[in-house]
């Protein structure tokens, strides 16, 4: 296996490398150097022209170039970096690159798990469902979603996403009820075809799901939650006992009493330590080493309580105490970022339009860690859905088609014939196996998300990888895209290399033979 | 129950066994009608072809092509007299039987907006066809060659399609892109094309393997045909549903392709138009014009949806799997009919 | 129509007027009807029928286990529950607890992602309240029971990890684990080798009796029938046409269907005058003498067709001619001696190839196939490395002769038959098509001598080219040999239609369009255009339903006459073999390990895996099979394979 790795790894490299060469080539021929001196009316024109070329060394063949330039960056590996300059703006291409991976990285990352959850969590739905409402529903969304250029979605998002939003939160006025409704018997539908079941179910279904929309939506408008968005203590009790008995029903089903009792023990040992989190969110300065660190004491705790419920299976008890746990850990940290709204969108700096539209973040903002994270919150929002947007669709269609070619399988009989119930079937049986061929599409998907990011980054102002790709294209600095070229076709490889490890944990036929 | 789906054609008693339900699915049809008829009776599909078919008979004839005219009055350079305020649209839905001079709106020194749209979707069309045939050409070949030799020959092509895919399209595109920039829309159309085939080589080719280990290929062999013969008169035909499917695919992908690097000005420059160079030349005035930002916008999302219908039609069509989608409603209805009957 | 046997319990299972309708095209379509059975505890109830009989959805119905598009009607009651239309909450507690089913294709029936002990464990822990230790001791003990060697090592391992026999010993451990009343075992032996079957159908008649649960047995296979069956229903087309018990069915048998039925089955032995190998038990334990046989008279050869060697029987060959003649002198040398002596105590693993008198090859004849000391190497493929399926092998089929190849999977058969025609390298050794040496031949200088070898392959619809009129398939060969166009070429496809029993008019279908016998017919017509001398037919009927079998043999047998070409029929199936060809090899892991003629290898093997692979068969007959059995059992045991 680990050999079988490295040879891929080692041809991908050696692809990387020759695909450098033909792209200098290629990019020498593309870019005008001469770009703002065409125009000029500048009598030393000659000279201009001259200096430009010297500075740039035109002179030389492009193909010394191309390896002067790949001695530089070979001076990576023994981490003295030259990747060039920036000859436009003068900048060593280094030093642009700092910020930018960070802010790509950031985006792609959580762009990819959002879309990965929901996307995965909608096809086995729509796979289960299939030929019914609601799996035509989900094709049609996702062919439009396939359809859609995202340039002219992140444009359309910065309207009505961002300056109607804030717009609205300034001047909570509702002009009509009407579209209140009909969201609200939407979401009836769409839960309604999702939970599927007999007439009586479905109806049941159907006016639960409205009935809890509308309050929601009502609560909201009525208390001025828009204005300044929190989740309390309250919230996280709720939302977190409701994560428990979902998680639950997923893992080991209702029946399971034992677990489901772990879990709520779970979210009341949360709610135990809310408040004794806010003294200490008060009085030390967090950073992200604290925030990991509680995290992975959560976890610990939660696999504690997990196994302390003992029982024929602690573990399975201890996996669903966990991720209940994780949960309820993310409500506790996403409330206390949320307190930092109202000083936040009343900051000069923001002026009450906290929906960001452009950039990575504020400037002049110094509100401390947790201001911090909200104001990147605020400003990863708009490109994260548009990105969102497009792979969300090949998820879903993805895990659909393999759902469904999985649930035709023998062994899928098999498991029925045994007499587990369609849940045990579902979850133990298909999903594992209908996952597995994701592995191979999430590497793809990445390099999707990465050329995604070079239009949203550009629409949204994201001091990002892409952008840096398109203005150096555009001022005909050659050196940064090189530096850009590396590092993404770097970071396919590997995403490949995450790929295979994934595919190989997962599936055992693979672990054991190579 | 074996495997066994034949037909029964003969009353032979070894035949009349063989399962009646293939049977009647199958009987006297070559695999073209019956792929035809499954496409024809998918309305996803039908509906895509209906509404891509239209939008193309309206392109070409509203300004018309090949120096023949068309009949819209104006086109898409003349500047005119701003009729509206501000050039919006003359139609409306409120009024959606009165076209009016400018249906679409016109932009601040006066153009029409419908004859940009047409001529933007033309080029756009134009640029995705082309992609389609460059790509469709490049990818059944590299990947009929490598699935079809293996070994060494397959290592290098694929290693070469692996430098394609180990970066997004869009940097490629846009590299490519501006080396062309400044030519025409069929130009970058071939450059294009000549990156987007890495997808399709890499499924021919895996169609190519399968069908490589089945036994009519050692059959072949066997009768005398040589190495281009069978992969051409008998593999191919045998890949046509992977080929057909995501070479249609492929077009919708193409035509987003394009539409962003117009977008980002890698593609079709002014002032020559595409859509989504449209729609990088309006997206400014899209607060106080909207319309000449919705209406590109709206016809490249309604191609890409068109076609990704076809595609997934002809998917179904394709797949030998597939049967003919059972309707629920007859099924329960039927069911309720025959226990009202037996009570 | 339900027949109560000797044994007064109430049955477990009382099926009446079952029926299953799929609902195709707006219309329910009929797979099966009116059925009406019951099972006794403690009995095999065998279901019978060819594919499309609805044998195996209709069995299916009693576990709410069909399609969504599929319905069942009437009646199934376990005691007094009725399980037809029964809410699946409560269905679920019925399957694998009351009623549990061993599926056919154990590699695709597990779950490849999970454990084998897991899978166990899961069934157990799903119906009893038992914790994880308990159900991983009482899933061991299952495995114990179902004889998986080394359960504690087997319980951890993946599906892929064990062989085919042990994959379906799993099935049959999670099957038994909640002791359910009804065992239904759909087809629970056909992807199975022939001796694994055998030790398969050996562990079901033990727990049998040891379980006292009433099963159910869907199977085609007349001889599986013979052997475990109590009591017999026919079906036919979704219908039941003759039930009773065995010995009614077997021996006097009422309704034509079941009488063609029977008649269809080839049944080993029936070349050689007494009985096949294995019906005694006292042969096992003396393994005979060889010589003897050579008097018997096999009827399937005529008198102007005689197989080289026969003239010449137990004689000493000389080998003149042969590619490295020292060699062959010795070894024939050996082989006269162990000829004279022949051995029981060749071991199970020997390599050896034993030649019953007048098989040495004898390489100075005439021949349409010759392989002199042959390897034949499956070539490096990327990763992959080189894969030799078969060693050291020597074999002759003179022209007009017809040699049966037989082994299990992955034995090598198929090698030699590919490598013969060129589609695999001989690497070793020599390969001696027609006169010609094909070893090392490129794929252009093979062309002109495919002219004269013509293959015809297991699967019928994979051979022909799905896209292309069968036609079109015929005449390729005489195109592209011979330039033959036009109405000469359409009039030589429609003489060679006529050759094989179908109509004329055919020539314009898809493959598709055609039942598996009929494609199976157009596999031979292409594979006799060219009139080849040689022909290599790799398990041609294995695809093929009984009845059809018979027919297709038939038609080979007699085209093999009027064209007399030579044939390699290669096949798994002993009794199919015994029937077509005049003399048998027996290949085993690559190595060709007995060749004779089919009387001497039926009558008196003497290789122990041969004798494995004769006492395997089950005969349909179930007298003799019960004889058989016992010989089986012995042998079984006596040679243990690896």
């Amino acid at each position: 296996m680990i050999r079988f790795i490295l040879r891929r790894l080692l041809s991908t490299a050696l692809v990387l490398l020759v695909v450098t060469f033909v792209l200098y080539l290629l990019l020498n021929a593309a870019m005008d150097f001469f770009w703002d001196l065409r125009a000029s009316t500048s009598p030393n024109i000659e000279d201009l022209f001259e200096s430009r070329r010297r500075l740039l060394d035109l002179d030389t063949p492009v193909v010394i170039r191309y390896f002067s330039w790949l001695s530089g960056a070979a001076g990576c590996v023994i981490g003295q970096c030259d990747l060039g300059t920036a000859w436009y703006q003068n900048q060593e291409v280094t030093d642009q690159l700092k910020g930018a991976i960070v802010n790509t990285v950031k985006l792609i990352t959580a762009s990819t798990l959002l879309a990965i959850v929901l996307g995965v969590a909608v096809g086995v739905v729509s796979a289960i469902r299939q030929y019914t409402g609601f799996d035509y529903f989900i094709t049609f969304l996702s062919f439009l979603l396939y359809s859609l250029p995202v340039f002219w979605v992140a444009v359309l998002l910065k309207q009505y996403g961002a300056i109607e939003i804030n717009n609205f939160m300034n001047e909570p006025q509702l002009s009509s009820w009407w579209p209140v409704i009909v969201v609200c018997l939407a979401m009836g539908l769409f839960w309604m075809g999702a939970v599927g079941g007999d007439r009586r179910r479905r109806i049941i279904t159907f006016c639960a799901a409205t009935l809890i929309s509308f309050a929601t939506i009502y609560y909201i408008l009525a208390s001025g939650w828009a204005q300044s968005p929190s989740i309390g203590f309250i919230g996280v009790v709720v939302i977190g006992a409701g994560a428990a008995v979902v998680m639950t029903f997923l893992s080991t089903g209702l029946k399971n009493r034992r677990v489901l009792l772990a879990s709520i023990t779970v979210v009341v040992i949360g709610a135990l330590l809310y408040m004794p989190l806010q003294y200490l969110f008060f009085y030390v300065e967090m950073n992200w080493l604290w925030i990991v660190g509680l995290l992975i004491l959560a976890v610990a705790i939660c696999l504690g309580v997990g196994l302390a419920f003992r029982g024929p299976d602690p573990w399975d008890t201890a996996r669903t105490t966990a991720i209940t746990g994780v949960i309820v850990a993310v409500l506790i940290f996403c409330d206390r970022v949320l307190q930092e709204w109202d000083a936040y969108s009343g900051h000069p700096a923001i002026n009450g339009r906290p929906i960001a539209t452009i950039g990575a973040s504020s400037p002049n903002i110094d509100g401390g860690f947790w201001m911090g994270n909200l104001d990147t919150f605020t400003h990863l929002l708009l490109p994260s859905i548009a990105l969102v947007l497009i792979s969300f669709a090949s998820y879903t269609r993805y895990t659909r088609g393999s759902m469904l070619e999985v649930m035709s399988q023998d062994y899928i009989r098999t498991a029925r014939a045994k007499g587990l119930n369609e849940r045990t079937v579902v979850m133990r049986h298909a999903l594992r196996n209908g996952l597995l061929p994701l592995a191979s599409i999430v590497p793809v998907d990445i390099i999707t998300m990465i050329g995604g990011a070079v239009i949203t980054e550009t629409i949204f102002g994201w001091n990002g990888m892409g952008r840096l790709f398109i203005d150096s294209m555009n001022r005909a600095e050659i050196d940064p895209v090189m530096a850009y070229i590396v590092i993404t076709g770097l970071l396919a490889i590997v995403a490949n290399l995450v790929a295979d490890f994934l595919y190989a944990v997962l599936d055992p036929r693979i672990r054991v033979n190579a | 129950m074996s495997t066994n789906k034949d037909t029964d054609t003969t009353d032979d008693l070894e035949e009349v066994g063989d399962n009646a339900i293939a049977a009647k699915e199958t009987e006297g049809q070559s695999q073209g009608k019956i792929v035809l008829r499954k496409f024809l009776r998918h309305k996803g599909a039908m509906g895509g072809l209906i509404v891509l078919a239209a939008i193309a008979l309206f392109a070409f004839s509203s300004l018309g092509i090949f120096g023949l005219p068309g009949w819209w009055i104006f086109n898409h350079t003349a500047s005119g007299q701003v009729v509206n305020p501000g050039g919006a649209p003359t139609w409306s839905l409120s009024n959606p039987f009165n076209l009016g001079e400018h249906p679409f709106g016109q932009d601040e020194i006066g153009r029409d907006n419908f004859a940009r749209v047409m001529k933007g979707t033309q080029i756009s069309l134009m640029v995705m066809a082309i992609i389609g045939g460059v790509a469709l050409v490049i990818g059944t070949v590299v990947g009929a060659l490598a699935g079809y030799y293996r070994g060494w020959v397959d290592a290098i092509l694929m290693r070469i399609t692996d430098g394609f895919i180990i970066l997004p399209t869009i940097v490629v595109g846009a590299i490519l892109g501006r080396l062309v920039s400044g030519t025409n829309g069929a130009i970058l159309g071939l450059v294009l094309g000549a990156i987007l085939w890495t997808g399709l080589a890499r499924l021919v080719r895996g169609d190519f393997l399968s069908l490589r280990e089945r036994e009519f290929v050692d059959s072949a062999r066997v009768a005398g045909a040589g190495d281009l013969r069978i992969m051409f008169k008998h593999m191919a035909p045998n890949a046509m549903g992977v080929i057909i499917v995501n070479t249609t695919l492929l077009m919708s992908q193409a035509i987003v392709l394009e539409a962003a690097l117009s977008f980002l000005g890698f593609g079709i420059q002014p002032p020559d138009v595409s859509l989504g160079q449209l729609i990088s030349e309006y997206q400014s005035s899209f607060a106080t014009r909207p319309w000449l930002f919705w209406w590109p916008g709206l016809f490249i999302v309604a191609i890409a949806l068109s076609i990704n219908f076809i595609g997934d039609g002809l998917r179904d069509a394709f797949d030998p799997r597939m049967k003919t989608i059972p309707s629920w409603r007859k099924m329960k209805k039927a069911e309720r009919m025959t226990k009202k009957g037996a009570k | 129509m339900t027949e109560q046997t000797e044994t007064s319990t109430s049955p477990v299972l009382d099926v009446n007027g079952l029926g299953v309708n799929f609902w195709v095209n707006d219309e329910w379509w009929m797979a099966a009807e009116d059925l009406t059975y019951s099972v006794n505890a403690g009995e095999v109830l065998a279901i019978v029928g060819e594919s499309g009989s609805g044998k195996s959805q209709s069995s299916m119905s009693l576990l709410g286990l069909l399609p969504a598009n599929g319905r069942a009607t009437g009646s199934a009651k376990m005691g007094s529950t009725e399980l037809i239309g029964m809410p699946p909450e409560k269905m679920q507690d019925i399957r694998g607890n009351e009623i549990s089913v061993i599926f056919q294709e154990p590699m695709t029936a597990l779950n490849p992602v999970y454990t084998a002990g897991f899978q166990i464990v899961e069934t157990l822990r799903v119906h009893l309240d038992v914790g994880p230790n308990e159900a991983k001791e009482r899933a061991l003990e299952l495995m114990r029971l179902v004889e998986i060697p080394d359960p504690e090592d087997r319980f951890n391992s993946f599906p892929h990890q064990l062989s085919g026999g042990q994959r379906q010993r799993i099935m049959i451990a999670q099957a038994l684990a909640c002791q359910p009343k009804l065992l239904i075992a759909d087809e629970p032996t056909t992807a199975l080798d022939v001796t694994v079957q055998a030790e398969i159908l050996k562990l079901m008649r033990q727990l049998k009796s040891k379980l006292d649960a009433g099963i159910i047995l869907i199977t085609h296979d007349m001889g599986v029938v013979a052997d475990m069956a109590d009591r017999i229903i026919v079906m036919r087309a979704g219908r039941v046409v003759e039930s009773g018990n065995a010995q009614q069915i077997f021996y006097h048998p009422q309704h034509p269907y079941t009488k063609q039925l029977l008649e269809a089955v080839p049944h080993l032995g029936t070349g050689i005058e007494g009985e096949a190998f294995g019906t005694e038990l006292s042969e096992i334990e003396s393994a005979s003498a060889p010589g003897e046989s050579d008097e018997r008279v096999d009827p399937h050869v005529d008198e102007e067709r005689k197989p080289v060697g026969t003239e010449d029987a137990g004689a000493a060959t000389v080998a003149e001619g042969g590619a490295n003649r020292t060699d062959d002198l010795a070894m024939e040398a050996q082989e006269i001696a162990a000829a004279g002596r022949p051995s029981s105590d060749l071991g199970m693993d020997s390599t050896e190839t034993y030649y019953h008198p007048g098989s040495q090859a004898d390489f100075s004849k005439p021949s349409a196939l010759q392989l002199r000391d042959a390897a034949i190497e499956y070539p490096a493929m990327g990763r992959k490395k080189a894969f030799r399926a078969a060693h050291h092998v020597n074999l002759m089929i003179a022209p007009g002769e017809v040699v049966g190849l037989v082994g299990e999977s992955g034995s090598g058969k198929t090698t030699i038959g590919r490598a013969a025609l060129g589609l695999l390298p001989t690497v070793e050794g020599d390969m001696i098509v027609n006169g010609k040496s094909i070893k090392g031949l490129s794929n252009k200088k093979m062309r002109p001598l495919r002219k004269e070898v013509g293959i015809v392959f297991q699967d019928p619809g994979s051979s022909l080219n799905p896209r292309l009129p069968v036609g079109e398939s015929i005449g390729e060969p005489l195109y592209l040999h011979e330039g033959m166009k036009g109405p000469e070429l359409s009039k030589s496809v429609e003489d060679l239609l006529t050759a094989v029993e179908l109509p004329t008019s055919m020539r314009n279908r898809y493959p598709h369009e055609l039942s598996g016998g009929q494609r199976q017919r157009i596999g031979i017509a292409r594979a006799l255009t060219l009139r080849p001398k040689l022909l290599i037919a790799d398990e041609p009927t294995s695809a093929l339903d009984v009845s059809v079998q018979a027919k297709v043999l038939d038609l080979f047998e007699g085209l093999q006459q009027e064209y007399g070409f030579a044939c390699l029929f290669i096949s798994h199936d002993l009794a199919v073999i015994e029937r077509i060809a005049s003399r048998i090899a027996v290949m085993r892991h690559g190595y060709l390990v007995e060749i004779g003629k089919s009387s001497q290898v039926v009558g008196n093997p003497v290789h122990p895996y041969t004798k494995r692979l004769l006492s395997a068969v089950p005969v349909p007959d179930p007298r003799e099979q019960r004889k058989r059995r016992e010989a089986r059992d012995a042998v079984l045991e006596a040679t243990t394979d690896a």
